[in-house]
């Protein structure tokens, strides 16, 4: 007993369900329900379609090339039962999920600081464009301008006040 | 009119038509689209579905593009029941044409074209999705060199 992956997804197929496709040539094609499986009669491309994990692993949305994920592969060996053998594998496999989950995690938070940062340059970018909508380019300028002509008049009257 | 749409960011160039600045949108792609519902590709989907009128994958003619296979194929037996005795064959669309005027003019159509595309990257495979599934590194597809079949000219 095996616990498949799906075709198209990419999703765990439990044995008792899903179906599986054996196209003329021999070759199996398993689905994880009917979703999957029409989708692949449409012919659509795993890598094209955005829910699929191929698409999130080709596209850059996900972890892909990591230790941690190493762990899980076929084998094909059998191994004797042991006791022993079976509770560290249960262990070490709740340790093995946990490091991935984090290391995934934080990836994407990575990924997604990038947007965060040029969200920040396009509010800065849009403001210095935008400035006249918040401040006017002549606002205040008209009282600086009385200012200066007063001063201007008071030192030419003193200027006259000395000729005399 | 304004032409530039500070809203939706992008020119407004009449009523009906509109550039958007928007970088997400224009990477998203053409859309599928390939006609109205008055299309004739569009008429009987379900049909075209069918099983028993599947038609090729990509895997199994990335198969046939081996040298062996495709010089088999394209040099087949003459078979009266097949379309122009099987004498023509686009290797990569999986069709048979009548004879070499229709084969060429197939060449030149968006169809082929667009076949060949699709066919430049590596074909899908069960091991793939089980590396996107977690099981091993995922390794990104290799593109493949892909071009349409060469047209030998009888002579005679």
């Amino acid at each position: 007993m095996r616990i498949e992956k799906c075709y198209f997804c990419s999703g765990p197929v439990y044995p008792g369900h899903g179906v599986m496709f054996v196209r003329n040539d021999c070759k199996m094609f398993r689905f994880c329900r009917s979703k999957c499986k029409k989708n692949f009669t449409k012919k659509r491309n795993p890598r094209k379609t955005r829910w699929t994990k191929a698409f999130r692993k080709s596209a850059g949305k996900e972890l892909t090339v990591d230790n941690s994920l190493e762990f899980e592969k076929r084998r094909n060996i059998p191994v004797k039962y042991n006791r022993g053998i079976w509770d560290k594998t249960v262990e070490a496999m709740k340790r093995v999920e946990e490091i991935k989950q984090k290391r995934q995690a934080r990836f994407i938070m990575n990924r997604l600081k990038k947007g965060k940062q040029l969200e920040k340059e396009e509010a800065i970018n849009e403001v210095k464009k935008n400035i006249h909508l918040i401040k006017a380019p002549h606002a205040g300028k008209a009282k600086q301008m009385e200012d200066k002509m007063v001063q201007k008049l008071q030192e030419d009257v003193e200027m006259e006040d000395d000729d005399i | 009119m304004k032409l530039w749409d500070p809203e939706s960011k992008g020119f407004r160039l009449c009523s009906d038509h509109f550039i958007s600045a928007n970088p997400v949108a224009s990477a998203m792609g053409k859309s599928k689209q390939t006609g109205n519902h008055k299309s004739d590709k569009k008429k009987n989907i379900s049909k075209k579905w069918k099983l028993k009128r599947r038609t090729k994958d990509l895997d199994q003619i990335h198969s046939d593009m081996k040298p062996e296979t495709a010089a088999k194929l394209l040099h087949q037996e003459v078979d009266y029941d097949m379309t122009g005795c099987a004498q023509h064959y686009c290797l990569h669309c999986a069709r048979y044409f009548v004879d070499l005027r229709a084969l060429k003019e197939h060449f030149k159509t968006k169809g082929h074209k667009k076949r060949l595309k699709q066919l430049r990257e590596e074909p899908y495979t069960q091991a793939e999705a089980e590396r996107a599934a977690g099981m091993g590194s995922y390794i990104p597809p290799k593109s493949v060199e892909v071009k349409t079949q060469p047209v030998e000219e009888d002579m005679d």
